[in-house]
C-alpha cells in the first residue's frame, strides 16, 4: 500500500472539500450533495467494495468547558442531566453539529482503508448510500435511530435497535443517559 | 492468488431489489393467498439470541423474510460517553459475549493509537495467544450450539467440555472465565502467571485431536451433508456488497483475513494460513471454522514459544500519565502517588483525534471508532459489529430455503446478539 | 450454557431437559440483561406458563440491570416478574447458578411459595 498513490488517487474524488491524514488513516471530508458521486468513484475506480461502517457523531456541547464527572443533587446522582466533559485545553470547533462517518475497506491484492466524512446541521439529510453499497441499510437505520441524522431516498429508514414507537434520538448529547438513581441502604 | 475469486456461485445478485435485508414475496412465484406470516422469536429455542425473524411462508418454503433486531440493545456507546477510559474498559468484553478478547483489545488499540504509546512485545504476544484462544472457544460455542440445532445433539457435548478447557486457561490468566477484562491501555492488566504457557501447549496438544474427532462425526454423516450443503448460498460479490467479513467471506471464496491482509499485533510474524472454500454453503462455513480452529492452535503454539523467551519483561507500558504505577513504588515515589490518584479519580486524557481500528474477530471485521476530544472521557464510541452485518445478509442467503433450512442458514451466518444490536 | 455440558452437569439435580415451550416449563431463567423492547416478550412468555411457576434473575444484569444503568436497560427483571432467586455475578459462574437452582430446590422442600403467591405480580 503506498501513500503516495492513494493520496493522488484521493485528489481524484469529486467532492472532496478537504483531506485530512493523522494516525495513518485519511479522512475525506465531502460536501454532503455530492456524497453519491464520491462514493460511487471510490467503489468503482479505485475499488473500495466493502463498506465497513457507518458512524454518525453528535458533536453538541464539543469543546464547552464543562462539569468533569456527574451532576450531584442535593437527593444524589441526577442521571437526567446530560452528560457533560471536563477538559483542560478546548478542542478545535467542528463545523457542523452532526458529522457522519463512512469507513470504507478495499479488499483485494492492495488493502486499503478510507474514511469518507459529512458534516451535517440539526434537520439536514443527506442522500442514502444503499444503491451504492447495499450494506449501508442498517448502518443507516442505526445512525437515524440513534443520532437522528435523516438519509434521503433510503427505503426503510425506520428504528431498528429502539422500540418502534420510542420518542428522541438516545446518542444525540442532549438526551440523558436515563436509568435509575441507586438507592442505598443507609438513606431514607 | 487473487483474492476475490473469478469463478461464480450463482449469477447475478439475489440481494432484494426493494431493501437489501427484507425479501419480499414474489408474487409471480407465490400465490399470495397461500402466505402464511410466521413470527419466530424474540424468544425461540433455534436463534441464538434474541433475534426476531418475521418469515413469510408458502407451504414449507420460505417466500420473505425480515429480521427484526434491537431486542438487547444496552446503550455500550453511550453508556462509555460516561465512563473514564481505564472504567470504561470493562464495557466491550460485554458487546461479543462469546468472542469478548475482541472486542476488549480493539477498543484498547483504539485508545493506545490515540495515545501513541508503545505496548511492550510481551503483552502483544500474549494479546495474539488470548486472541486466538478465544476464537478456538468461540468456534467451539458456534460449532456446538450450530449442530445442537440441526439435530447433532452428541456434538454440543465434545465442544463445550473443549470449551470449558479453554475457559480453564482464561481463568488461569484473568481470574474469570470470560469477560476477562484482561487488557488495559497500554498492555495488559497483569502479567501472565507462571506456568500458564505450559497449561495452553497441553491444551493445544489435545486441541487438533478434538477438531479430528468433531469432523469424523459431522463431516461424511449423511444428514449433515443434507443440511448443509448447497443451502443458504452466497455469492463473493453480493457478500461484499453486503459488508460480510470473516468466515461468512471466506466460505464465499474471497481470500480475505485481516490477521494476513492487514495484520495487526503480530500476526505478521506467526505462520499459518487461512481456510478458504468456493462453494458458498453453510457447509463450506462450517469447514472455514473448523480449520480455523486448527490454525489458531498454531499460532497459540508460536506464541507460546515467543512468550516463554520474553518470560520476566514487562506486561505493560512505562508510562506514568496513562498507567497506574507498580505499587512498591507507591512507597518511595512522591510523582507516583500523583500520578496513581490522578489516574484513579479522575482519569487519563487521551489527546484529540479519530480512530477507527478493526481486527479480525471469530465473526470477522469487527471494528471500533473512537472520537476523542482531549478529556478524560470518550466523546464518541462506534463498534462495527461483525454480527450486524451479518444479519443484513438474512435476507440474500435464505432465498430458495425451506422452513427447516432456515434454522442452518441462520447458525452458519454465526451472529450473536450482544454484538449486534449493543 | 456450561451448566448443561458434561463438567457442571445440572443433569446431577434433575434439571437438564430444556422445554422449548413455555406452556410445559416450570422455571424460566432470565439470564443476562433486559431491554424495554424484550420486557413484554418475556412478560408474554411468564403469562404462558403454567402456576406453579419459578423465575431465576441470572446475573447482575437480569437481577437488577448490573452496570447498565441507562435508557435502554429494565433494572432488574423483578419489575416485571417475581423473581424467586436471583444469582449474582457477571457472568455468574456455572457453580453459582447451580447453587441458586440448589437453593430453590430447598425452598421448594422447605414449603415457602413461589414468588407470585408472597410478592404478587404487578399487571
Amino acid at each position: 500500500m503506498s501513500n503516495a498513490r492513494l493520496r493522488l488517487a484521493f485528489e481524484a474524488v469529486p467532492g472532496v472539500v478537504e483531506t485530512r491524514e493523522a494516525y495513518a488513516e485519511t479522512t475525506l471530508v465531502v460536501d454532503p450533495a455530492r456524497l453519491v458521486e464520491a462514493c460511487t468513484h471510490l467503489r468503482d475506480e479505485e475499488g473500495f467494495n466493502l463498506l465497513s461502517d457507518i458512524a454518525a457523531t453528535d458533536y453538541f456541547g464539543w469543546g464547552e468547558p464543562g462539569v468533569a464527572g456527574y451532576i450531584g443533587t442535593a437527593a444524589g446522582r441526577d442521571l437526567h442531566e446530560p452528560g457533560s466533559q471536563g477538559l483542560a485545553q478546548v478542542p478545535a470547533p467542528k463545523p457542523k453539529r452532526f458529522s457522519v462517518s463512512y469507513h470504507l475497506l478495499r479488499v483485494g491484492d492492495d488493502p486499503a482503508r478510507v474514511r469518507v466524512q459529512v458534516w451535517l446541521d440539526e434537520g439536514e439529510a443527506v442522500a442514502t448510500l444503499v444503491p451504492v453499497w447495499p450494506a449501508a441499510d442498517w448502518f443507516e437505520r442505526e445512525a437515524w435511530d440513534m443520532v437522528g441524522v435523516r438519509f434521503e431516498g433510503h427505503p426503510n429508514l425506520v428504528r431498528i435497535l429502539m422500540p418502534d414507537d420510542w420518542e428522541g434520538h438516545p446518542l444525540r448529547k442532549d438526551y440523558p443517559l436515563g436509568g435509575e438513581p441507586v438507592r442505598f441502604s443507609g438513606e431514607d | 492468488m487473487t483474492v476475490v475469486p473469478s469463478t461464480r456461485i450463482y449469477e447475478g445478485t439475489r440481494i432484494p431489489p426493494r431493501v437489501p435485508t427484507i425479501l419480499d414475496v414474489d408474487p409471480h412465484k407465490h400465490d399470495l393467498g397461500d402466505i402464511l406470516r410466521v413470527n419466530f422469536g424474540p424468544n425461540h429455542p433455534s436463534t441464538h439470541g434474541v433475534l426476531r425473524l418475521i418469515v413469510d411462508l408458502d407451504g414449507e418454503a420460505i417466500a420473505g423474510i425480515e429480521a427484526v433486531i434491537g431486542y438487547l440493545h444496552t446503550g455500550f456507546e453511550k453508556t462509555m460517553e460516561e465512563k473514564s477510559w481505564w472504567k470504561s474498559v470493562t464495557y466491550p468484553a460485554r458487546i461479543d459475549y462469546l468472542g469478548f478478547h475482541a472486542n476488549e483489545v480493539e477498543y484498547v488499540l483504539a485508545i493506545e493509537k490515540l495515545l501513541g504509546i508503545d505496548v511492550p512485545r510481551r503483552a502483544t504476544w500474549a494479546r495474539m495467544a488470548l486472541a486466538e484462544l478465544n476464537r478456538i472457544h468461540s468456534h467451539l460455542v458456534w460449532l456446538g450450539t450450530a449442530a445442537l440445532e440441526l439435530g447433532a445433539i452428541s456434538m454440543f457435548w465434545y465442544a463445550f467440555d473443549d470449551r470449558d478447557a479453554v475457559l480453564d486457561l482464561f481463568e488461569l490468566a484473568g481470574g474469570t472465565r470470560f469477560h476477562t477484562r484482561y487488557v488495559q491501555a497500554g498492555g495488559l492488566a497483569e502479567d501472565l502467571p507462571p506456568g500458564f504457557t505450559d497449561e495452553v501447549r497441553k491444551f493445544c496438544a489435545a486441541m487438533p485431536k478434538s477438531v479430528d474427532e468433531y469432523e469424523a462425526i459431522l463431516d461424511k454423516q449423511k444428514i449433515w451433508l443434507e443440511r448443509t450443503k448447497g443451502i443458504g448460498l452466497l455469492s463473493a460479490e453480493d457478500a461484499l456488497a453486503l459488508g460480510q467479513s470473516g468466515p461468512v467471506l471466506r466460505a464465499s471464496g474471497v481470500d480475505w483475513d485481516l490477521r494476513k491482509n492487514m495484520p495487526y499485533l503480530a500476526y505478521d510474524e506467526v505462520d499459518f494460513d487461512v481456510p478458504v472454500y468456493a462453494n458458498g454453503d453453510v457447509y463450506d462455513r462450517y469447514k472455514v471454522h473448523m480449520d480455523e480452529m486448527r490454525e489458531s492452535v498454531r499460532i497459540v503454539l508460536q506464541c507460546c514459544d515467543q512468550l516463554d523467551e520474553m518470560d520476566g519483561e514487562p506486561w505493560i507500558a512505562d508510562d506514568r500519565k496513562v498507567v497506574l504505577p507498580p505499587r512498591h513504588e507507591l512507597h518511595t515515589s512522591m510523582e507516583s502517588l500523583i500520578y496513581h490518584f490522578k489516574i484513579v479519580t479522575e482519569g487519563y486524557r487521551v489527546p484529540e483525534g479519530e480512530v477507527y481500528v478493526v481486527i479480525e474477530s471469530p465473526r470477522g471485521e469487527a471494528g471500533c471508532y473512537l472520537v476523542s476530544d482531549g478529556g478524560a472521557r470518550p466523546w464518541r464510541v462506534k463498534f462495527r459489529a461483525p454480527s450486524f452485518a451479518a444479519l443484513q445478509a438474512t435476507a440474500t442467503v435464505v432465498q430458495g430455503a425451506l422452513i427447516a433450512d432456515m434454522v442452518a442458514v441462520a447458525a452458519s451466518l454465526d451472529f450473536i446478539m450482544g454484538d449486534t444490536d449493543r | 450454557m456450561s451448566i448443561v455440558s458434561s463438567r457442571y452437569d445440572i443433569a446431577r439435580f434433575g434439571m437438564e431437559r430444556f422445554s422449548s415451550s413455555p406452556r410445559q416449563a416450570d422455571l424460566l431463567i432470565v439470564s443476562g440483561r433486559v431491554t424495554h423492547k424484550m420486557a413484554p416478550a418475556i412478560r408474554q412468555v411468564y403469562d404462558q406458563m403454567l402456576e406453579p411457576k419459578w423465575v431465576i434473575a441470572m446475573g447482575a444484569c437480569a437481577s437488577s440491570g448490573g452496570m447498565f444503568n441507562n435508557y435502554t436497560i429494565l433494572q432488574g427483571v423483578d419489575k416485571i416478574l417475581a423473581v424467586d432467586i436471583h444469582v449474582p455475578g457477571c457472568p455468574p459462574r456455572p457453580e453459582a447458578l447451580i447453587e441458586g437452582i440448589v437453593r430453590l430446590h430447598e425452598k421448594i422442600r422447605a414449603g415457602i411459595p413461589p414468588a407470585y403467591e408472597i410478592r404478587g405480580v404487578a399487571e
